[in-house]
């Protein structure tokens, strides 16, 4: 079945992974932006979890923990599990954690190796220009 | 009983050779007896498990059987032309379809390569249903003493309604990573009439939730 | 940040994300699996406005009753509705909810949504005469069962968080009468509450092929001084099937939650 571009396939209003409320978990005034190497993918549910190998100019290595929005809303943005492979080279743009976690964040944009940006199913408001 | 399996094949003629419907209880001890032709890599597995299995066990964590473990609660089919639902009290309180809308397994492929309780699709030979399920992940169990699958995992059942109150599963089980050859085995369910599903919620500890007023 | 305003952003933030589906939805019917590029707001068309499911004919079972089976995507309030009046206590545990940012949602622990809450995930609906199952992809993978072979509901049964329900045909309308909840969910991220003289009316309505009209009676006079209607749409999925939701696999979101 093919559809006409530009016509929503369902014009969903309502939250976006809806798990659970993005304040209770994250920090909107805290962005985030880190470039690094992905080592790990956890494609599960209710939330899927990349982990990004981040060196910063001492050489030394923050694992990042980074959160996606739930598969449903994913796979219909074209998410699969395999979208990320370990070893690639992403830039993600985020919100951090609230309760202090260090290096732990919800993925609001990835900047893949080919230089597409792609969207990471975050519930986040949306701010102006995003 | 001869006028009753007519009248049952004519309730059903415009659809199916058989109607598995009903809700239904295992008879028996429900864990797999005899011994799966296991590899030495799945032994040491199901040894891990055998020896810690409390802590080990999905199902502690209220994490699903998979399609191969039954709890002795009881499961609903329901049965339309292009779709079986199996409904089932116990264990996560989900739900499996078996698809007989003629298609593959492109979801496996293509969408969700593993999950719990993998992908089915169904066709009927006779009054027989056999079902074909792939796309599993390898952290179900295949019964409460923790034996073990990979991802490599291929069930197909075969139900069939031997009488008006019994369902005979025939189960094949291969996994090319941990069995060295397919292993079959034969399960009877009996028609619970007049019974309906419960609901319990394996994760719902009260203690966990502070109730306010 | 009020609840308004919350709503707000995640509903520019909805429509930012479902733009993006559609274009990569018109390009390769979701199978190639590619993931698309976010397009800048500015370039963004506006959201259409009514249903947006596939037009077509109703579907009919053999007794000649709307066939409502089939894989829906997530129900949706429909814009612009009143909210909700209610009792003091409701209000203020309503209140203390939302501040505490809903970091004690049943749902974010996956427990039960209960009814009516609208879940952004599939659901299966799948219809036989006597009997209508509504089959989750989440917020947790299981079921509704709703009987249309009796007229009463069931006495003397445990709390439940989905409730007893039971069904009749109104001409072409399915009306679902639920009782028999619990206290423990929530209606909504904002964390409406209710008692466990909860009565929930649904009206279920095909209007055609790809869209449903859904209308919610929530009755509970200890909580809201009159019933709380709204109206609901939900479309129907045609590129994808519903996924496993095993909710609680990996749920590492819950040892994060922080409150007020």
């Amino acid at each position: 079945m093919h559809f006409r571009l530009g016509i929503p396939i369902a014009a969903v209003v309502l939250p976006l992974a809806a798990h659970h409320s993005f304040e209770a978990e994250y920090d909107f005034n805290k962005s985030v932006k880190v470039t690094g190497v992905v080592s790990k993918m956890e494609w599960m549910n209710p939330h899927p979890h990349f982990y990004v190998d981040v060196k910063d100019a001492d050489g030394k290595v923050t694992h990042w923990n980074m959160e996606l929005g739930a598969i449903p809303v994913l796979l219909k943005q074209g998410w699969r599990k395999d979208s990320l492979k370990q070893g690639d080279t992403v830039t993600v743009e985020g919100y951090a954690a609230k309760d202090g976690t260090k290096a732990m964040a919800n993925a609001r944009r990835v900047l893949l190796p080919d230089g597409r940006q792609v969207f990471g199913g975050s519930s986040a408001p949306v701010r102006d220009g995003q | 009983m001869r006028a009753l399996g007519a009248s049952l094949l004519l309730a059903v003629a415009a659809y199916a050779q058989a109607d598995l419907s009903g809700v239904w209880v295992v008879s028996g001890n429900p864990d797999i007896t005899g011994d799966l032709p296991y590899t030495a890599e799945a032994m040491k597995v199901w040894q891990e498990h055998k020896a810690n299995l409390r802590d080990k066990d999905p199902a502690t964590y209220c994490l699903p059987n998979g399609v191969v473990r039954v709890t002795t609660l009881p499961y609903k089919i329901v049965q339309t032309a292009k779709l079986v639902v199996i409904l089932s009290e116990g264990n996560t309180h989900s739900f499996r379809r078996l698809f007989l809308d003629g298609r593959g397994h492109q979801h496996v492929e293509e969408v969700e390569p593993d999950s719990w309780t993998g992908h089915s699709i169904a066709k009927w030979e006779g009054d027989t249903l056999v079902v074909d399920t792939i796309g599993f992940n390898d952290r179900a169990w295949l019964d409460s003493t923790g034996k073990p699958h990979s991802d490599a995992l291929h069930v197909t059942e075969r139900f069939r309604r031997a009488s008006p109150s019994r369902l005979e599963v025939e189960y094949t089980l291969e996994d090319s990573k941990f069995l060295t050859k397919p292993f079959k085995f034969t399960r009877v369910f009996a028609l619970a009439p007049g019974r309906e599903l419960q609901e319990q919620f394996c994760t719902d500890l009260n203690h966990l939730i502070p109730e306010k007023r | 940040m009020n609840v308004r305003r919350r709503l707000t952003y995640i509903l520019s933030a909805a429509a930012a994300a479902l733009l993006l589906l559609s274009t990569g939805y018109a390009q390769d019917n979701g199978k190639a699996g590619k993931l698309k590029e976010i397009i800048p707001p500015g370039r963004q068309a506006p959201r259409p406005l009514g249903p947006t499911g596939p037009t077509g004919v109703v579907p009919r079972a053999a007794d000649g009753k709307p066939d409502l089976s089939g894989l829906w995507n997530g129900q949706r309030a429909l814009p612009g509705q009143e909210g909700p009046v209610m009792r003091p206590w409701a209000e203020t545990l309503t209140k203390e909810r939302t501040e505490n940012y809903s970091a004690e949602d049943p749902e974010a622990h996956c427990l039960p949504g209960g009814v009516p809450r609208a879940i952004p995930y599939h659901h299966q609906i799948v219809q036989t005469p006597n009997l209508v199952l509504i089959l989750f992809e989440g917020n947790i993978h299981t079921f509704r069962q709703i009987f249309l072979d009796r007229k009463e509901h069931l006495k003397n049964i445990e709390p439940r968080w989905y409730g007893d329900s039971i069904g009749h045909w109104d001409g072409d309308t399915l009306v679902v009468d639920t009782v028999g909840f619990n206290d423990k969910f929530w209606f909504d991220m904002a964390g409406h509450p209710h008692t466990n003289q909860l009565h929930v009316i649904e009206k279920y309505h095909r209007r055609d092929f790809g869209n449903m009209e859904i209308e919610v009676t929530i009755d509970d006079p200890e909580t809201y001084v009159k019933p709380w209607i709204t109206k609901r749409e939900a479309s129907l999925e045609t590129a994808i099937e519903m996924t496993e939701y095993v909710c609680n696999e990996n749920n590492s979101d819950v040892l994060h939650l922080v409150g007020k």
